[in-house]
């Protein structure tokens, strides 16, 4: 991999008992890319996210982010490192409003010292006060009406509002690599749509945000994605352009053999 | 020596009754991922049931100590067996998806609630029962040792009501049906199999099996009381956590596991044997400690 | 209706038709009078639900929660001043102070961390013990409390490493072995008076001897009251400090760690960490709440720190609604206070306690008071 990417990925290899959920896989994404992703049921995908972000220790190989070796990181270094991610299953704390779940992710860059949390309250307020507005500003840009709301609580919230706090969740902080775990699961196709023309908004207004994207409707894929790269079993078989690895017979061998 | 020896016996007796406590929770936790914390005391229930009906059937001219003890096992078994199943269905059931400390609790509250029933309405509850010696009372004598038939007899049930256990989860379809279960509740409702009747049923056994420990229990120190049940249960949740939840064997590994503790404690520590609970239960912290999930584990389930 | 008053004045003139009702209700003697009073305030209580009352009360709360705090503390007062030259209402009163705090303790370890205990009674008879061993040693009075709360917090301490490597039941089998082996422990130990357990000295703080009867307008208090306001300002503190956790990032990162510990960790919290620092914090509330207790009872035993202990502290946390402070003052005052006023029911307080929480779980189990949705500063404060 050359030393313009942001992130990459060298033989990395993991296994749970005897069974090998990744093999031996490389990749790399560059600054300012949107790589998608992709591959069959349990061929890897969601696992390679849980290795990146340190869920999961790899066994073998080696990752390298933004010039630093990440391999084996605990999860709060990777994302201390500048990764932030959204979840397959939903993990918002469904108890707590809005502006708690964003300020989860905004946590590494709060005061979290004893004395300003207890004590200091003058100096708290104006911290609160600059991240709330910092909040709202950027849940406005997805949806002007739940930034009218910020207090209240997301368990009372339908589904493509969780995701897009969620991944408002993931940008508060300014990540430099976005991970995107199936932004589609449980919404329907024109939400979908919406969900994706909202992020490649706000990402350009981010600074074209670097993001690796796990997603099952090809269709997202092929919309926004820059670059793809294929797994089946935990091997990665393919790299390309949408169009490159769509014609490839290698896929299209692995997603009819599953079908 | 021959300290050592009864040490021995004493510890497979206190083993065997902790084993089976355990491996009601383990029974338990494995169809509905939950803890039935009033397990100890419903022991007890049955321990007292045991004690009426031997009780009754002397009153009415049944003399021979083997009738009276085979009505107190039926109707202990009967009786924690229907307590066992109503218990999961109108508490545990009902409480399936919420929050695992409120079930935790609410059976923590439920045992409460049986300890304190029986203390207040059974007839002079407060005050030990003299449990009845049912068996036969003659022992073997081998130069300073001496083993109690009771004991023996004891000992061996436990092990073939253990033995039982074993074959029936793994032998017979009604196992198949439990273990499909414990696997998964949509697939076994798939499968055609009776969701509520199979949970009702695995409570109603692991409750009875306690029962049996209960009534041991009462027929080894020949006394039973209200509160009997809230340190063996105590001590068979323990054991079922040491070995791991979820597991059979670890159940039956973490009973015999804690009774060799409180032996190790008593005879390593003659000077202050009154320590031995302190060191047993000081041990299960070490132990949690350096194996949070039991010397055996259960499988990982946390999907990210 | 009520929409034409300020908030604030409704909810003090709701305050204020407590604290009298707290005073009336201290003064029945009889069961048919308590009982009525019971079915009375719950009565009034579902009336003022209708009427907008709690919604005034939660508007009021969220404007302005300082003065509301206030004014529940006059209150407060005001009950104790009622009966300060009765022992026994003000004994009940300093206890119902003190379980609160208790539970505000347990509130911040599994309300807010999700870090379960139910050896509670374990650490606040830690506290007692400190105090019954220094207070008559000569060590001052004042520093017997804080040294109760710091043995607590060490011995917890002890626990720490199994308490944060295990998760759901196999946590909660720690607590419960540390209860039953603490209990355990002070039967056996000759150190610490065996089962008949220990007298302690009475307090005296900076020459004020809390065994001495204060002179309150010329009229002789009871000594509890040196007590019942100890217990004051001690909860009043512990409430402070307790509001203040939940209303800042360290309470968001503790409740992050309750509700998805794969969550909070994707997104840089410490789980280790928190778990420690609310275990920690935690028993160290109970620990200078158990060492007042054990000087006002002036003496400790075995018996009021077992394992059945912990859990009505855990039936305390629960029935307040959990992570909710107001809840754990409301919750002590009942599990308290109903038992001793209704003699009726004095023997079976255990059985009805169980069944109570038994139908809190089933039927609210938010509790009596529910948390809610956090707001660290007031709306449109300063």
């Amino acid at each position: 991999m050359s030393g313009e990417m942001l992130l990459s990925l060298e033989g990395v290899a993991k296994s749970f008992g005897g069974v090998r959920a990744l093999n031996d896989v490389s990749f790399g994404v560059a600054r300012g890319e949107i790589l998608g992703l992709i591959g069959p049921n349990g061929s890897g995908k969601t696992t390679s996210f849980n290795v990146l972000t340190g869920l999961y220790a790899p066994n073998g190989g080696r990752i390298a982010f933004d010039g630093a070796d990440i391999t084996g990181a605990s999860p709060q270094a990777v994302y201390r490192a500048g990764i932030a991610r959204t979840f397959q299953r939903s993990r918002l704390c469904l108890e707590l409003s809005i502006f708690d779940n964003i300020m989860v992710g905004n946590h590494g860059r709060l005061n979290r010292g004893l004395w300003h949390n207890l004590f200091a309250r003058r100096a708290l307020k104006a911290e609160h006060d600059a991240a709330f507005a910092e909040a709202r500003e950027l849940v406005a840009l997805f949806s002007p009406s739940l930034a009218d709301g910020m207090f209240q609580a997301v368990g009372a919230l339908p589904m493509i509002e969780r995701r897009r706090i969620e991944i408002c969740r993931a940008l508060i902080a300014r990540p430099k690599l976005l991970l995107l775990d199936e932004p589609s699961a449980g919404m329907t196709h024109d939400e979908t749509h919406q969900l994706m023309s909202d992020i490649l908004a706000v990402r350009e207004r981010l600074g074209n945000l670097t993001i690796i994207l796990v997603e099952h409707e090809m269709g997202v894929i092929e919309r926004v994605s820059d670059r793809c790269v294929v797994l089946n079993y935990g091997e990665k078989i393919a790299e390309g352009t949408y169009q490159e690895v769509a014609s490839d017979p290698l896929v299209q061998e692995a997603y009819l053999g599953s079908a | 020596m021959d300290l050592f020896g009864q040490y021995v016996v004493n510890g497979l007796m206190l083993g065997t009754v902790y084993a089976l406590v355990a491996v009601g929770f383990t029974l338990f936790f494995g169809v509905l991922d939950v803890i039935k914390f009033s397990h100890g005391d419903v022991l007890m229930v049955g321990a007292f049931t045991g004690f009426t009906a031997a009780s009754g059937a002397a009153a009415l001219g049944f003399s021979h100590p083997l009738a009276q003890l085979a009505a107190t096992v039926v109707f202990a078994l009967a009786g924690t067996a229907a307590l066992g199943a109503a218990i999961a269905r109108w508490l545990i059931l009902p409480l399936k998806s919420a929050p695992r400390l409120n079930i935790l609790l609410a059976t923590l509250m439920l045992g409460t609630a049986l300890r304190e029933s029986v203390r207040l309405f059974y007839p002079d509850g407060s005050n030990p029962k003299a449990f009845p010696a049912l068996l036969p009372t003659s022992s073997w004598q081998w130069g300073q040792f001496t083993l109690r038939a009771d004991s023996s007899i004891l000992v061996v049930t436990g092990v073939l009501v253990i033995v039982g256990l074993h074959l029936l989860i793994n032998r017979t379809r009604l196992g198949l049906a439990i273990r499909a279960v414990a696997q998964d509740e949509e697939t076994a409702r798939t499968m055609g199999i009776n969701y509520t009747l199979i949970v009702l049923v695995t409570f109603a056994l692991g409750s009875s099996i306690a029962a049996v420990a209960g009534v041991m229990n009462g027929l080894y120190y020949n006394e039973i009381n209200f509160g009997m049940g809230l340190l063996l249960g105590l001590i068979g949740f323990s054991a079922a956590i040491i070995g791991g939840l979820g597991n059979l064997y670890g159940a039956i590994l973490g009973g015999f596991l804690f009774a060799a503790l409180q032996m190790i404690g008593a005879v390593a520590m003659p000077f202050a044997s009154a320590y031995k609970d302190v060191f047993a239960f000081a041990v299960v912290i070490a132990l949690m400690a350096w194996k949070p999930t039991g010397l055996i584990p259960e499988r990982a389930s946390d999907r990210v | 209706m009520l929409n034409r008053f300020p908030p604030l004045a409704v909810a003090a003139a709701a305050v204020l038709a407590g604290m009298v009702f707290a005073i009336v209700f201290m003064e029945q003697e009889s069961d048919v009078a308590v009982i009525s009073l019971i079915a009375a305030a719950a009565l009034a209580a579902w009336l003022a639900g209708r009427a907008g009352v709690a919604e005034a009360v939660s508007r009021a709360a969220l404007a302005s929660p300082g003065a509301l705090s206030a004014l529940v503390a006059a209150a407060g007062l005001g009950v104790v001043a009622a009966f300060a030259e009765d022992h026994f209402p003000l004994l009940m009163l300093a206890t119902v102070m003190l379980y609160a705090t208790v539970a505000l303790g347990l509130n911040v370890q599994f309300g807010y961390a999700g870090v379960v205990n139910f050896a509670g009674a374990a650490f606040f008879g830690i506290g007692a013990y400190t105090s019954a061993k220094l207070v008559g040693s000569g060590v001052p009075a004042i520093l017997s409390l804080p040294l109760g709360g710091l043995f607590a917090a060490l011995v917890g301490l002890a626990l720490v490493v199994p308490v944060v490597r295990t998760r759901g039941h196999y946590a909660a089998v720690v607590t419960i072995a540390f209860a039953v082996l603490f209990k355990t422990f002070l039967e056996v130990n000759d150190a610490f008076g065996g089962p008949q357990g220990l007298p302690v000295a009475a307090m005296n703080v900076l020459g004020w001897d809390f065994g001495d009867a204060p002179t309150l307008f010329g009229a002789d208090a009871s000594f509890y009251l040196n007590y019942a306001l100890a217990a004051f300002a001690l909860l009043a503190l512990a409430f402070t400090l307790v509001r203040r956790l939940e209303r800042s990032w360290l309470g968001l990162a503790l409740d992050a760690v309750r509700l998805d510990e794969t969550g909070a960790a994707c997104y840089g919290i410490g789980i280790r960490r928190n778990k420690i620092f609310a275990f920690v914090l935690g028993n160290a509330i109970i620990g200078v709440a158990g060492a007042l207790y054990g000087c006002m009872q002036g003496y400790v035993a075995p018996t009021s720190f077992t394992f059945s202990d912990g859990l009505i502290l855990v039936a305390i946390v629960l029935l307040g609604g959990m992570g909710s402070p107001w809840g754990m003052i409301l919750a002590a005052a009942i599990v308290v206070v109903l038992p001793e006023k209704l003699q009726a029911i004095q023997e079976y307080r255990f059985l009805l306690f169980s069944a109570v929480v038994i139908a809190i779980l089933l039927f609210r189990p938010s509790g009596l008071l529910p948390r809610r949705v956090r707001r660290y500063f007031p709306e449109g404060g300063r």
